[in-house]
């Protein structure tokens, strides 16, 4: 509603995704989504064919996939959430903030939880072994 | 053609849901042909079925949310007698497979479709309204939230007749949850029904927090919303983060169920443990998402009837976050059992009593915002005070169970069972009836009846303890959850007591009923004339009960913490109204049958997931696709309300305020 625009608390903050109040980001319009998407499918095309190649030592595999994952979702939110460092992004840095200590607290929990469980527990595969 | 679907769906064989369901079609087939014969479809679809108006929204899912409480409160008079009947060598009147379907389709009733819509739609009513704004952000959008809700509802209950609903608890553990141990449609009932639910409950969630941050009027600065909207914002936060979780869990178990994945099975390295670990990284968010709006109703409430600001609103909003952050760092506490040892048990153990600080020092700022204050006891200051009471018992109780030697001994037991109950039926369910109380002349216009509603407060109070109490005592005495046939006779007379109070908040439920019933007939006598009934301080009570459309014809000017209170003391200290504003033309967005086609397509997608009727799901998702498109290509968004029309609309109500300014003191 175009009342609530003018009526709204915070003047000088956008929502993601908002264009036209960003005008000093360093890549808009068409052209940023270009790049955007040109990058995101270099990273998804990478993720899936390096592993064949044999270019990547065998156990870093899945370091390279995670740090491979991280970038994506930086192209993400640089590209098409308009995640910048603005003064004009308060918002949308506050709730990015938010998002990344939860995934945190979620990813870390669940891998100290599961890691320790592993420590503690037999699995299946042990108890068939044991009872050999 | 069918998929699984034949007529040995239909359980012929079982009396008692055919009885309930035919019971059920009865009543629904003489509630549509009396709309028909009195020709009301019209009014219903365009005033109703189709608004995007947030106050009516907010409306449907109460109502959504007060029908799914009773049916799930059926389901505890089947389990409740049922588990009198089963002692010793008498078997009770329902064989296992049925009891199991009973106690997962109550769980998940009450939380999911019960308390979930009930808390959403009081926050969906009053938000934008205590704001003072027009309406949520995205209007259609929560159009379509709501109508999935209810999509995911009808699933459910659904199940009731035609094939069976899940039997492995509200929360399906795996591997029980996995095709080898539960082959039948069941699992997937839920499933499907919970996804559809939840993207309605993820949208709405969105939708809230974009309204509180982006949509206040002018002057309502972060410190100064009414701490409703902050308890809001804190749930809709929680939801934002913690609902996702949920969604890829149910994901990975539907990869599991349908595509043989091995997410969770006991073969092929799969790990049924992370399933527990997955769901309650979730599930213990939840239980904040929904008693963090009960604590802002009761803020409300203390302050209104004890005629006094809030005390500590700074502390309460610092207390609100510091809930939202901790909740996601405690959900360890519903697995002590399962074995992650000593540091991880210690660590989860401290983090979950630390949590219960931010609650004490909510508890703290109700007495105080009740000292010294004029203390009235209105129905929903009955419900604050009975809560204050009964939730410091269950938050105890929690605390108790959160030191992980003593939950070894507890868990699962009838004891835990009673401190959920406590919390959530203190907790929540008490601050829904507190709010639908409080704000129920707001939505249209006359009061509840004060006689009814205070019968069905103590009945539903006294019952509550009665059957909680019990509860805890025979879950001390080592009694576990989920019995369907109990040997101890020594825990019997516990279980007896425990009926009896189920059956006197039976008659609470009754009375509330009832409370409608007479209001509905006495609304003449009962009528809010002013919009203000209790002498309020926030915004939704200087708009006219019912509120217009546009809520407020020019947006207020916020000067201060109690927006409506101080506005109100200027105009009794000057003996007169604000000036009479330039009123301008309003534009408000206009209905949409989005929702509830959107909706209609996902039942059928669900359904023919649920049997496996390939054709029809790709049918339905393309419908769902199809009316999306419809939307996005509309050109008429908005319609406009002339300058005139407001200001009629506005006159009444000035005329109105007038009338309790001549009457001296504040009405
Ligand atoms: C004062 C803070 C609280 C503490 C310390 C606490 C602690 C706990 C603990 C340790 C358990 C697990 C017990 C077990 O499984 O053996 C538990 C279960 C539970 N709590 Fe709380 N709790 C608190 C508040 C709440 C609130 C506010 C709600 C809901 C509004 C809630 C709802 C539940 C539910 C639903 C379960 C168990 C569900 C199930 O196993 O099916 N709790 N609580
Ligand atoms: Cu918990």
């Amino acid at each position: 509603m175009s009342d609530h625009k003018r009526l709204d608390g915070d003047r000088n903050d956008s929502a993601p995704g908002d264009e036209g109040v960003n005008t000093h980001e360093p890549l808009s319009g068409v052209k940023g989504y270009a790049i955007g998407l040109a990058l995101a499918s270099l990273l998804t095309a990478a993720a899936f064919i390096l592993p064949g190649t044999g270019l990547i030592w065998g156990p870093a595999i899945p370091a390279a996939l995670v740090v491979l994952a991280i970038a994506q979702m930086g192209i993400h939110l640089v590209f098409f959430l308009h995640i910048t460092t603005g003064s004009d992004n308060q918002n949308n840095v506050i709730a990015l903030a938010f998002g990344v200590l939860i995934v945190a607290l979620v990813v870390l929990g669940s891998v100290w939880i599961m890691n320790h469980l592993h420590h503690q527990l037999m699995t299946p595969a042990d108890m068939m072994r044991m009872m050999r | 053609m069918f998929g699984k679907l034949d007529w040995s769906a239909i359980p012929f064989d079982q009396p008692i849901p055919l009885i309930a369901a035919a019971a059920i079609g009865v009543i629904l087939a003489a509630v549509l042909g009396w709309i028909t014969v009195k020709g009301h479809w019209p009014y219903l679809w365009n005033e109703w079925i189709t608004s995007v108006d947030h106050k009516r929204i907010g409306v449907m899912y109460v109502m959504l949310g007060v029908v799914m409480l009773v049916r799930g409160f059926s389901d505890v008079m089947l389990m409740r007698t049922h588990q009198a009947a089963a002692f010793g060598a008498s078997q009770g009147y329902l064989p296992p497979e049925h009891y199991n379907q009973i106690f997962s389709a109550h769980g998940t009733i009450m939380i999911f479709f019960g308390s979930m819509p009930f808390i959403i739609g009081l926050m969906n009513f009053v938000v934008p309204l205590q704001l003072g704004v027009r309406d949520v952000a995205f209007p259609t959008l929560n159009s379509v939230s709501f109508w999935l809700t209810a999509s995911g509802a009808l699933l459910t209950n659904v199940s009731l007749v035609i094939g069976e609903f899940a039997r492995t608890g509200w929360l399906p553990y795996a591997p029980l949850s996995e095709t080898s141990y539960s082959p039948g449609v069941g699992v997937d009932y839920y499933l499907w029904a919970l996804q559809i639910a939840g993207v309605g409950t993820l949208m709405s969630g969105v939708n809230l927090v974009t309204t509180i941050l982006k949509m206040r009027a002018p002057g309502m600065g972060y410190l100064r919303m009414p701490m409703f909207c902050w308890t809001a914002l804190g749930s809709n936060m929680l939801i934002v983060a913690a609902f996702p979780i949920l969604t890829a869990t149910l994901a990975m178990l539907t990869l599991d169920r349908y595509l043989g994945f091995h997410f969770f099975t006991n073969e092929a390295g799969g790990n049924p443990m992370m399933f527990m670990n997955l769901i309650w990284a979730w599930g213990h968010p939840e239980v904040y998402i929904l008693v963090l709006p009960a604590f802002g109703i009761f803020s409300e409430v203390f302050s209104t009837f004890s005629s006094k600001p809030l005390f500590g609103y700074r502390s309460m909003v610092l207390a609100t976050l510091f809930i939202v952050v901790v909740s996601f760092t405690v959900w360890l506490h519903h697995f002590f059992t399962m074995g992650a040892g000593g540091d991880v048990n210690a660590f989860f153990g401290i983090s979950t009593s630390v949590i219960a600080v931010g609650t004490g020092v909510k508890v703290f700022n109700w007495l105080f915002t009740m000292y010294g204050g004029r203390v009235r006891f209105d129905t929903p200051m009955l419900w604050a005070l009975a809560f204050v009471l009964y939730f410091v018992v269950g938050g105890m109780t929690g605390v108790l169970l959160a030191v992980p030697p003593a939950d070894f001994l507890l868990h699962n037991s009838m004891f835990l069972v009673a401190h959920f109950h406590n919390v959530i039926v203190g907790g929540v369910i008490f601050g829904a009836m507190a709010g639908y109380e409080y704000w129920f002349p707001k939505a249209f216009g006359f009061r509840l009846d004060e006689g009814w509603g205070k019968l069905a407060f103590w009945l539903t109070v006294v019952g509550t303890v009665v059957v909680f109490g019990a509860f805890y005592i025979v879950g001390l005495e080592g009694m576990t959850r989920r019995l369907q046939h109990i040997d101890n006779l020594a825990w019997y007379d516990w279980i007896m007591v425990a009926l009896a109070g189920t059956l006197l908040i039976a008659g609470g439920v009754l009375a509330q009923i009832m409370q409608l019933v007479v209001s509905i007939r006495h609304r003449d006598r009962l009528r809010d004339e002013t919009g203000d009934p209790w002498d309020g301080r926030s915004l939704e009570w200087i708009t006219p009960s019912p509120p217009p459309v546009f809520n407020f014809p020019v947006l207020p000017d916020v000067h201060g913490e109690e927006a409506y209170w101080e506005i109100k003391q200027r105009a009794i200290e000057q003996q007169q109204l604000s000036e009479v504003p330039d009123y301008q033309p309003i534009e408000m967005p206009r209905n949409s049958p989005t929702g509830v086609i959107t909706a209609f397509f996902c039942t059928f997608v669900g359904f023919a997931l649920i049997w496996h009727i390939w054709w029809l799901a790709a049918l339905g998702l393309v419908g769902a696709y199809v009316t999306f498109v419809v939307f996005a290509w509309r050109d008429e968004v908005e319609f406009e309300i002339p300058a005139e029309e407001v200001e009629r609309i506005d006159r009444a109500r000035r005329e109105s305020r007038q009338v309790i300014l001549e009457r001296g003191a504040p009405a």
